[in-house]
């Protein structure tokens, strides 16, 4: 196992404005320190309202981290909290309200799974964020990576809803989806594909053509 | 001597809860054959990392997700089978004993879909398939549940007398919606024809066949072969960040129909949850994944 994680760049969270700035599209890197998850729509909904009143959510986000990672956590014997599994959701659901977020606070990570769209990215360049692409299928790996949990709110919510703050050691390798500078992979990829659907469709025809014909 | 209500109720729960904790021999071995003829670095590292959470779910018998979804089960009825009880109820019973005892537990995932609230259980919950086939005595309990990677990008779309042009278009037109977005790389069904409810039953019942099978109709085994091609020509690699595996298989099957022909194409996610087993008349279980 430990081979998998040899050979990475380990950056601190809640990320510096200088390291997220040095991330490049593409990076791949592991994460140690304190990182803010929710996987909630109802979550972000609550933060934008705290955002548009001027009040602060009940865990603190300026300059931080917020991450689409869901989680499962239960009280121990001792009185505290344990995170039994964690896991990322989809980015793309939460396009709508990212850049306000990204601005208002002046995230310097998001991430997830599946990236954010253009808006979100031009959000992230002008103050200096990054997206972080963890695995999907990655609860063993990610749930691994817990030291402790540092808090949770929003109790009322379904757990993986909750907004939790996390300690992590060696969290990832996850991959720079996007960068400050504004290049994202995704963006890039999907246009990529775009322009090559053309000649993927003639290879198609061609393949088809020297196939088996039906009946 | 009748397969029993108990039977299928144990067994249904047991499938559900496998499928949470193992990513399919095949699906590994496809991950595997992948790493070695990838090109591109990061998506190189990503099938690494990719088989690396899968070894450490087995070993330590974790979740390989935290989104175990919702329960969906396809029940295949012997016609010589003879059972007693309400097998119906046996396997909602299952899922909700499952939910009481499973450890670590489940995040609450069943969805009202009218008003978005969760919960474990819901009208029609778990979503079962049912299906009768000829000439045998036993009942196959297959399970494969759903979840954003393994469920959200499905789509359908009828047309009227298409070539096979048009079907093969439009599989990449889905393909693309999904983009990076369904955990890449993934196992693509295709139903073509039938009615609209049938052509997605097939495609979903085609992702359940194991990777590598041949198909036996020629026609469509050229299909999948390059459709295969032309999703992995796409790019969009692991997770989505680049790489030359976007889909370890592509299977395709059909029913004939009227004319007007829906297609249906859906995807499950890279770590492939699904399980199958046989109930047999003599009371043995058969453990096929």
């Amino acid at each position: 196992m430990s081979a998998l994680f040899s050979g990475y760049r380990r950056v601190t969270m809640p990320l510096s404005r200088e390291d997220a700035r040095s991330l490049r599209a593409g990076d791949m890197v592991l994460l140690d320190g304190e990182i803010t998850i929710t996987a909630g729509l109802p979550t972000h909904h609550r933060i934008l309202a705290c955002a548009e009143a001027g009040r602060d959510p009940p865990i603190e986000l300026r300059n931080g981290s917020l991450l689409h990672l869901g989680s499962y956590s239960q009280d121990t014997a001792d009185g505290g909290l344990e995170v039994l599994y964690m896991n990322p959701t989809t980015s793309t659901r939460f396009n709508p309200i990212m850049p306000r977020l990204i601005r208002h606070f002046g995230l310097t990570a998001v991430g997830g799974k599946g990236g954010l769209d253009a808006a979100c990215r031009e959000a992230m360049a002008e103050v200096g964020c990054v997206y972080f692409s963890f695995l999907g299928g990655g609860a063993p790996l990610h749930s691994g990576a817990i030291t402790a949990v540092r808090a949770v709110a929003w109790n009322d919510l379904v757990a993986h809803y909750r907004l939790v703050r996390l300690a992590v050691e060696g969290l990832g390798p996850v991959t720079v989806g996007i960068d400050a500078q504004g290049n994202s992979l995704f963006e890039t990829l999907s246009e990529q594909a775009q322009d090559r659907m053309p000649e993927i469709l003639a290879q198609l025809d061609r393949d088809r053509a020297a196939a088996v014909r039906p009946g | 001597m009748p397969i029993t209500q108990d039977a299928v109720k144990t067994l249904s729960a047991q499938l559900y809860d496998w499928s949470l904790r193992r990513v399919p021999d095949d699906t590994k071995d496809a991950l595997r054959r992948a790493r070695a003829t990838e090109t591109h670095e990061g998506a190189q590292r990503v099938l690494e990392i990719m088989l690396g959470s899968a070894m450490r779910a087995e070993k330590e018998d974790r979740f390989v997700c935290s989104d175990a979804g919702v329960p969906v089960f396809r029940v295949t009825l012997g016609a010589e089978a003879r059972w007693e009880g309400d097998i119906k109820a046996a396997i909602r019973d299952g899922f909700a004993e499952l939910v009481d005892r499973i450890k670590p537990p489940l995040l609450k995932h069943v969805t009202n879909p009218l008003t978005n609230e969760r919960g474990y259980f819901g009208k029609d919950m778990p979503l079962v398939t049912w299906e009768v086939e000829s000439g045998v005595d036993w009942i196959e309990i297959a399970c494969q549940p759903k979840a954003l990677g393994s469920g959200r990008w499905a789509q359908a779309e009828t047309f009227s007398f298409p070539s096979l042009a048009e079907i093969e278009a439009y599989v990449m037109k889905a393909v693309m919606q999904a983009g990076s977005q369904h955990c890449p790389p993934v196992i693509i069904g295709v139903g073509i024809g039938g009615s609209f409810d049938v052509a997605a039953k097939i495609a979903s019942k085609a992702t359940y066949r194991p990777i590598g099978s041949l198909n036996p109709e020629p026609v469509l085994a050229a299909m999948e072969e390059r459709l295969l091609r032309a999703v992995n020509a796409t790019g969009f690699g692991p997770m989505g960040t680049g790489g030359d595996t976007t889909a370890l298989a592509v299977h395709v099957d059909y029913s004939s129909g009227h004319g007007y022909t829906p297609v249906a194409v859906c995807f499950n996610c890279w770590i492939n949850r699904r399980t199958r087993a046989r109930l047999h008349a003599d009371g043995s279980v058969e453990r096929m994944e």
